[in-house]
C-alpha cells in the first residue's frame, strides 16, 4: 500500500485549475448532460457519421494534389479517372454522412426540447398560486420557449460544432503533417492567435449585446405605455413629443446596435483574415521551396502537396469559427438552464396529505368551521408584513349561506380562496367537516368547492366545453345536455347563449365572440354549479351582473334541489341581505357578525353605515332605470 | 403536413396570412431605401470590390504556380505574394465595410419606418384601439420592425453579395476557359433546381414550424392566466396532455425541417463532388496534354468549391428575407389604416375665424346623434349650450352618455349627426392638436407615464403644487415614476394629473370624477387651486357626487343619452324630477354619516 503524497501546492493548482472548473462545469451542464444520457443512442449515432464526414475530409485535398502531380508529372492519365471516381465516391459517403448527423443529432436535440418543455409544464401545472402570483407572465413564456430552445441548441448546433471543430484538430492537421511538417508549421503559425481573437471578441459581443437587448426592452416600454395611454396622448397633444421619445429611443438603440456590429462584423473577417496570412505565407515559403527544391522528389514538396496545402488551410478557417460558436451556445445553454432549474426547484407550498393521516370517508357535507385562523400571503416579506387575516373563529353549518362584507383590503378575497385551498393553510385553523384542510386529498376538495373567483377567465374554447370544465368524464348525450342547461339557466346565462349565433357551440376569446362582463361572469357560475359542489362559494362573482339578474340567481340557488352551503362576498348590499348570517369583514377581522336584521339594528355599525350608502345609490340607479326616455 | 384535430384554433390569424409574399410590398419599401441611397451606394461599391477580390484570390494562387514556380521566377513570387496580400486586405476590409454598411441600412430603415409607424399609430382614431388589442400593435412596431431591419442587414446583403458573387464566379469560370467552364457549369442548373427545390420545401415548414410554435406560446399564456381555473377544477393532467399534444405537434413540424435540411446539404455536398470529379477528369487530362496551364487547374478548383458556399448561404439567408417581407406587409397594412380626421390639418381655423380674435370657450352641441357601434345610440339628439366662463355640471347615472360626450369634445369619435361647435365653429375646422390643446381634460383614471416625475409633469411642478398649497415633499411624490404608477397611490395620480392639466394652461376645463377617490383635505386642497385656475374659463365639471356639482352655473342632467334637464341648482330643485330625486338621496345619505360620525 503506498501512501500518496501531497504536495500542497500541487493540489491547490489542480483544484484551481482542474477540480474547480471541473465541478462548476458539472454543475452548469446538467442539462445537457441529462437530455444527452436521454437520447444517448441518436447522439451516438450522429457523432459517429460527424466523425466520418471529418475523417472523409481529410481525402479530398490528397485527390486533387495526386491529380496535380499526376498532371504536372505526366504519369498515366488513366489514373486521373481513379482520383475522379474516389473523389465522387468520398462525396457520396459523405453526403449520406451529413444525412446522418443531421438526422441524428439535431433530431436528438429536438427530442430533447421537446421534453425539457414537457418536464416544465408539469412541473408549472403543479405549482401553487402563490407562485404565479409573484411571477411574471413574460418571464415564464420566455423560459418555456427561448430558454428551452437555448439548452435545445446547446444539444444539437453546440454539441455538433464542438464535436465538429474537435474532430477537424484532430485530423487535417495531421494530415498536414504527414505531407510537410515544414509547410504545417508555417500555415499554422497563426493559429495560436485564433482563440486568443475568439473569446476576447465572444467578451465584447456579449458585452454590447446585453446593451442593445436593453434598448430594445426600453423601446417596447415606450410603445406599451404610449399605445395604452393613447387617449392622454391625444387629449394633452402630446403625440409628437412621443415620437421624438421614440425616436431618441431608436437612436439609442441604432447606436447600440452599430457599436455591436463593429465587432460583429469584423469578427468572422479577421479570422479570415488570420487564416489568409497563414496562405500567403504559404506561397512564398512553399513557393521558394518549390523553385529551389526539385520537384516531382518523394518526400520532397511537390506542386500538389502545395495544392492540397491550399485546401487545408482553407477547411482550417471554419473550425477556428466553430470554437467561438460552440462557446456562445455554451454561455447561452447555462445562461437558460440558470433561469429553468430555479423554477424547477420551486416546490408547490400546497402538498396532499400524509398517506396516514384520517381521511373523509364520506361525501362532503359541506360544514366549515375557522378556528382562530391567521393568514399571511406566502411570499409578502417575512418582516413587517402585516396578516391578511386574523383571529378568524366562525363556524358554518351545512346548507346555510354565509356572506362576508368589507371594503377594499379588508381580507374577504383572502378567505374565500382558502376554502380550495388556493394558498397554504396552517394545521388546525380551518375544518372543512371536521376534517382538518390539510388532509383532504387537494383534488377531492377542489371537487367539492365549486369556487367562483372575482376575475372571470374562460378558455378560447366553446360555451359548452367551458361550462363541463371540471366535468373530466362528460360524454355528449341527452341527460349531459339537461345537467348543462340546468346549470346555465341556474346561472341566469342559458337565453344568453341561445341567443349567440352558435349557442353552446360559440368559441369564446380573441378569435371568438367576446362575451360581455356580466355574461362571462355568469358562464364562471355555471361552470362551478354543473360540478354540484357541497360548498358554493362566490367571491364578488356577481359584480357585473345588474341586480334584478342577480336577485333571481340568488333566489334560484335557494330553491334549487339539494342546495348546499354557500359562502358569498360581495361590495353590494343586496348580494348579501339574504344571507343567513352576514360577517362584515375588516383590516383581516371580523368586525360584526349577524343577519341583515340584527346587524342594521346597531345604529353605530359598519354595516348599517354601509347600508345606508348603498341604499342611496341602489334606489338612485334603480330610479334613473325606471325614468321614461322620451323619444 | 399532417395537422391535430383541435389545435387549429391556436394558431395565430395573422401568421397564417403572411403565407403569401407580395411583390407590392417590395415596391413600397423602394422609398424608404432611397432615402439612405448613399449608404446603399457605398455598400454596394464595397461589395462589388469584396466579388472582384474573393474572384482575383485564386487565380493569383493560380498565377503563382504558372508564373512563378514553374518557370522558377523567384522575383515573380515575390510580386504575386504581396499582390496576394493586397487583395486579402481588399477583401477583409470589404467584408466588413459592407456589413457595417448594411447593417447602417437595416438599422435607419428601421428606426425612419419605427417612428413612422408609431406616429401613424397615435394619431389613428381612438376606435382603433377599441379594436385591436394593444399587444398585437405593438408587435408591429417592435418585432415585425426588428424583422424587417434584419431583412436588410442580413437577408439583404446575403442574398444581393452571393448572388452577385456566383454570377461573378460563373462568368469568370467561362472566360478563363470556355470548355472547361462549360463542364463545370454542367452540374449548376442541377444545383440551382436543387436549392430552388429545397428552399420551397424549407419555407414551407420554416413557415408551419413557426406557427405551430405560436399556437404553443398561445397555449402556455393561456393556461398560466387562468391557471386558478385549471387547478379548481383538476384539470392539470389533462391540460398536460393536451400540451404535450401540442408540443409534439410543434416538434413534428419542427423535425420536418430539419429533414429537409438533411437532405439539402448533402446535395450540395453530391453536386459539388460531381463538380470536381468533372474538373480533375478533364481538367486534368488537358493539363496533363499541356494544353491547360497548371495553375488555371487548381483556381478552378477553388472556384467550384466557392461556388457551393454562397449558395448555401442564399438558402439560408431566404428565411430571413421572407420573414421581413411578412413583416413588411403587416407594417404597410398599418400605415394604409386612416388617420384620425384633422390629424395633419396645418392650417388654423384662421380662414374662417377672424384672425387675432382671442379664444371665448363657447362651446356648442347641436342636435348631436352618437352610437359606438350600430344602432345603439349612446346620445340621442343632444343639443347643448356652454357659455364662455360658465361653469357647467352634468349629472347622470353610469351609460348615461357623460364620459361620452367629452370624448365627442375632444374628437376622440366622430357624431353621426349633428355637430360640436366651439366659439362658433364647428370642431371639424379645427387643426386636431389646436383644438385639443385648449382643453384641460382629468379624468378618474389619469393615466400616468413612467420615468422622471418633472419630465412627465413639467419642469415646473414644484409650483404648481404651490399653487394648490402641496408640495412634491408633503405629498411624498418619488421621482421616478414606475410603469402603470405603480409606485404611488390613487390620491397621488389624481393630484398629478391635474398638476399635469394645470401645467398646460387649458381654456377649457374638463373634471370628469376627477376628485373621486381622494381624502377630503386633498380634494379641498385641488378644489382651491382649481378655482383659482379656472376663473374666466369655461368649465364641465362630471361627477357622481351632487356636493361638488351644486356650485355650478348650471347643471345638466343626462339619462340614456338624452338632456332630460338643465338648470342651476335650485331651478331643478324646483322642477322635482330627477336631479331632485338624486340630491335628496345624497343629502339624506349625507347627513346620516354625519349623524354616525
Amino acid at each position: 500500500m503506498s501512501q500518496k503524497v501531497e504536495n500542497p501546492l500541487i493540489a491547490d493548482m489542480y483544484a484551481r485549475l482542474i477540480g474547480r472548473p471541473y465541478a462548476r462545469f458539472l454543475e452548469e451542464s446538467v442539462f445537457i448532460r441529462q437530455y444527452l444520457w436521454i437520447n444517448r443512442r441518436l447522439v451516438g449515432v450522429g457523432l459517429v457519421a460527424l466523425v466520418i464526414v471529418d475523417i472523409l475530409e481529410v481525402l479530398p485535398p490528397l485527390y486533387l494534389k495526386n491529380a496535380v502531380d499526376v498532371a504536372v508529372e505526366k504519369k498515366p492519365p488513366v489514373l486521373l479517372l481513379y482520383f475522379a471516381g474516389a473523389y465522387l465516391l468520398t462525396a457520396l459517403v459523405q453526403a449520406i454522412c451529413r444525412y446522418g448527423w443531421r438526422m441524428y443529432l439535431i433530431r436528438a436535440s429536438m427530442l430533447s426540447g421537446r421534453d425539457l418543455r414537457n418536464r416544465l409544464s408539469r412541473h408549472l401545472f403543479g405549482l401553487g398560486a402563490s407562485f404565479f402570483d409573484r411571477s411574471r407572465i413574460g418571464n415564464l413564456m420566455s423560459l418555456t420557449t427561448s430558454d428551452v430552445e437555448a439548452v435545445r441548441m446547446e444539444i444539437g448546433p453546440g454539441v455538433l460544432v464542438l464535436a465538429d471543430a474537435l474532430f477537424y484538430f484532430l485530423t487535417v492537421p495531421v494530415a498536414m503533417f504527414m505531407l510537410s511538417p515544414k509547410l504545417a508549421l508555417i500555415a499554422f503559425l497563426p493559429l495560436p492567435f485564433i482563440p486568443w481573437i475568439v473569446i476576447r471578441n465572444e467578451r465584447e459581443i456579449n458585452k454590447r449585446y446585453e446593451k442593445v437587448q436593453e434598448s430594445v426592452a426600453n423601446i417596447s416600454a415606450v410603445v406599451q405605455e404610449g399605445l395604452a395611454g393613447v387617449r392622454v396622448i391625444k387629449a394633452f397633444g402630446k403625440e409628437d413629443e412621443q415620437v421624438a421619445l421614440l425616436r431618441s429611443k431608436g437612436n439609442e438603440l441604432m447606436k447600440f446596435s452599430m457599436h455591436l456590429a463593429r465587432v460583429q462584423t469584423s469578427f468572422g473577417p479577421t479570422l479570415d483574415f488570420a487564416m489568409s496570412t497563414g496562405m500567403m505565407v504559404l506561397i512564398f515559403v512553399g513557393g521558394y521551396d518549390l523553385i529551389r527544391g526539385s520537384t516531382g522528389v518523394a518526400g520532397a514538396v511537390t506542386l500538389g502537396t502545395f495544392v492540397a496545402f491550399q485546401r487545408y488551410v482553407q477547411k482550417m478557417v471554419w473550425p477556428m469559427a466553430a470554437i467561438g460558436m460552440a462557446l456562445t451556445f455554451y454561455q447561452r445553454a447555462v445562461a437558460s438552464s440558470d433561469r429553468l432549474k430555479k423554477v424547477l426547484a420551486e416546490r408547490s407550498d400546497i402538498l396532499e396529505p400524509n398517506p396516514d393521516s384520517k381521511r373523509p370517508s364520506t361525501k362532503m357535507r359541506g360544514k366549515i368551521e375557522f378556528r382562530n385562523l391567521r393568514f399571511r400571503f406566502p411570499g409578502a416579506s417575512s418582516s413587517g408584513a402585516k396578516d391578511a387575516l386574523s383571529g378568524i373563529s366562525l363556524v358554518i353549518q351545512p346548507g346555510e349561506r354565509i356572506a362576508f362584507i368589507g371594503g377594499i383590503g379588508s381580507g374577504k378575497s383572502a378567505l374565500l380562496s382558502l376554502l380550495p385551498r388556493l394558498y397554504p393553510v396552517e394545521r388546525g385553523m380551518l375544518f372543512i367537516d371536521d376534517i382538518d384542510i390539510n388532509d383532504w386529498p387537494i383534488a377531492e376538495l377542489r371537487r367539492n368547492v365549486g369556487y367562483v373567483s372575482q376575475d372571470v377567465f374562460l378558455f378560447g374554447e366553446t360555451v359548452a366545453e367551458n361550462v363541463i370544465f371540471g366535468l373530466h368524464d362528460w360524454a355528449a348525450g341527452q341527460s349531459s345536455r339537461r345537467a348543462l342547461e340546468e346549470a346555465t339557466a341556474l346561472a341566469s346565462v342559458h337565453e344568453d347563449v341561445m341567443g349567440l349565433e352558435g349557442a353552446y357551440d360559440t368559441r369564446l376569446g380573441e378569435r371568438g365572440v367576446n362575451l360581455s362582463g356580466g355574461q362571462k361572469q355568469r358562464i364562471t357560475i355555471a361552470r362551478a354549479l354543473i360540478m354540484q359542489p357541497a360548498v358554493l362559494v362566490l367571491d364578488d362573482a356577481l359584480s357585473a351582473v345588474d341586480v334584478h339578474t342577480e336577485e333571481n340567481i340568488l333566489s334560484g340557488l335557494r330553491s334549487r334541489a339539494n342546495r348546499n352551503t354557500e359562502v358569498i362576498s360581495a361590495h353590494r348590499i343586496s348580494t348579501v341581505r339574504d344571507a343567513d348570517k352576514i360577517v362584515v369583514l375588516e383590516h383581516g377581522q371580523v368586525r360584526q357578525m349577524g343577519s341583515h336584521d340584527e346587524l342594521i339594528q346597531n345604529q353605530r355599525g359598519a354595516y348599517r353605515k354601509f347600508y345606508q350608502e348603498q341604499r342611496c345609490k341602489e334606489e338612485l340607479e334603480g330610479y334613473a332605470e325606471h325614468i321614461g326616455v322620451p323619444q | 403536413m399532417s395537422t391535430t384535430p383541435g389545435l387549429e384554433h391556436y394558431l395565430d390569424v395573422e401568421e397564417k396570412d403572411s403565407r403569401r409574399a407580395d411583390p407590392r410590398t417590395l415596391r413600397k419599401l423602394i422609398p424608404y431605401i432611397a432615402r439612405h441611397r448613399l449608404i446603399l451606394m457605398l455598400g454596394l461599391l464595397v461589395m462589388g470590390l469584396g466579388v472582384f477580390a474573393t474572384l482575383m484570390e485564386p487565380r493569383i494562387f493560380g498565377w503563382a504556380v504558372d508564373l512563378a514556380i514553374i518557370p522558377k521566377d523567384e522575383e515573380m513570387l515575390k510580386k504575386l505574394g504581396l499582390g496576394y496580400l493586397l487583395v486579402v486586405i481588399i477583401r477583409i476590409l470589404s467584408a466588413i465595410s459592407q456589413a457595417y454598411c448594411f447593417e447602417l441600412l437595416g438599422q435607419r430603415i428601421a428606426q425612419d419606418l419605427r417612428c413612422e409607424i408609431y406616429e401613424h399609430l397615435l394619431r389613428a382614431p381612438v376606435a382603433t384601439f377599441d379594436k385591436n388589442p394593444v399587444g398585437r400593435l405593438m408587435t408591429r412596431v417592435t418585432n415585425d420592425i426588428t424583422s424587417l431591419g434584419e431583412m436588410f442587414s442580413a437577408g439583404f446583403v446575403s442574398m444581393v453579395g452571393n448572388a452577385i458573387l456566383v454570377v461573378g464566379i460563373l462568368i469568370w469560370l467561362i472566360v478563363l476557359d470556355l470548355k472547361l467552364g462549360l463542364l463545370s457549369l454542367a452540374v449548376f442548373p442541377v444545383l440551382a433546381a436543387i436549392t430552388a427545390h429545397f428552399s420551397g420545401k424549407l419555407k414551407i415548414a420554416y413557415r408551419e414550424a413557426r406557427s405551430r410554435l405560436s399556437a404553443l406560446n398561445a397555449f402556455i399564456a393561456e393556461n398560466i392566466l387562468g391557471i386558478r381555473v385549471v387547478h379548481l377544477f383538476n384539470r392539470q393532467k389533462l391540460h398536460q396532455e393536451r400540451f404535450e399534444r401540442i408540443n409534439q405537434w410543434y416538434s413534428d413540424a419542427q423535425i420536418s425541417t430539419v429533414r429537409v435540411f438533411a437532405l439539402f446539404q448533402p446535395a450540395i455536398t453530391l453536386a459539388s463532388g460531381t463538380a470536381i470529379a468533372l474538373i480533375i477528369w478533364y481538367g486534368g487530362g488537358r493539363s496533363h496534354e499541356g494544353v491547360l496551364p497548371i495553375g488555371l487547374l487548381i483556381a478552378y478548383f477553388t472556384y467550384v468549391l466557392t461556388l457551393f458556399q454562397p449558395l448555401r448561404e442564399m438558402a439560408d439567408k431566404w428565411n430571413i428575407f421572407l420573414s421581413g417581407m411578412a413583416s413588411a406587409e403587416r407594417i404597410f397594412s398599418i400605415l394604409s389604416w386612416l388617420l384620425e380626421p384633422g390629424a395633419r390639418m396645418q392650417n388654423p381655423v384662421g380662414n374662417s375665424q377672424k384672425s387675432g380674435a382671442p379664444f371665448r370657450g363657447d362651446i356648442e352641441f347641436e342636435h348631436v346623434w352618437f352610437a359606438y357601434s350600430g344602432e345603439h345610440w349612446v346620445l340621442r339628439d343632444l343639443s347643448l349650450k356652454v357659455q364662455a366662463g360658465e361653469r357647467l355640471g352634468i349629472v347622470g347615472h353610469t351609460g348615461g352618455g357623460k364620459t361620452t360626450l367629452i370624448s365627442l369634445l375632444l374628437r376622440f369619435y366622430e357624431p353621426q349627426r349633428g355637430r360640436i361647435l366651439l366659439d362658433g365653429i364647428d370642431i371639424q375646422e379645427y387643426p386636431l392638436t389646436d383644438l385639443r390643446s385648449k382643453f384641460g381634460v382629468i379624468q378618474q383614471d389619469g393615466y400616468l407615464f413612467s420615468g422622471n416625475l418633472k419630465e412627465n409633469i413639467g419642469n415646473d411642478l414644484q409650483d404648481l403644487l404651490k399653487t394648490m398649497g402641496m408640495s412634491i415633499e408633503a405629498l411624498g411624490l418619488p421621482e421616478e415614476l414606475r410603469e402603470r404608477a405603480s409606485n404611488i397611490s390613487t390620491g397621488q395620480k389624481q393630484v398629478l394629473a391635474f398638476a399635469r392639466a394645470l401645467a398646460a394652461k387649458p381654456q377649457i376645463w374638463i373634471l370628469d370624477e376627477a376628485t373621486a377617490n381622494m381624502d377630503s383635505a386633498t380634494e379641498r386642497l385641488l378644489q382651491q387651486g382649481l378655482s383659482t385656475a379656472t376663473v374666466n374659463r369655461t368649465v364641465l365639471l362630471v361627477a357622481h357626487r351632487l356636493s361638488t356639482i351644486r356650485s355650478a352655473d348650471r347643471i345638466a342632467v343626462l339619462n340614456k343619452g338624452i338632456l332630460c334637464e338643465q338648470g342651476n341648482h335650485a331651478e331643478l330643485l324646483r322642477m322635482n324630477g330627477l336631479y331632485a330625486r338624486l340630491y335628496r338621496y345624497q343629502a339624506a345619505k349625507e347627513a346620516q354619516e354625519s349623524h354616525i360620525v
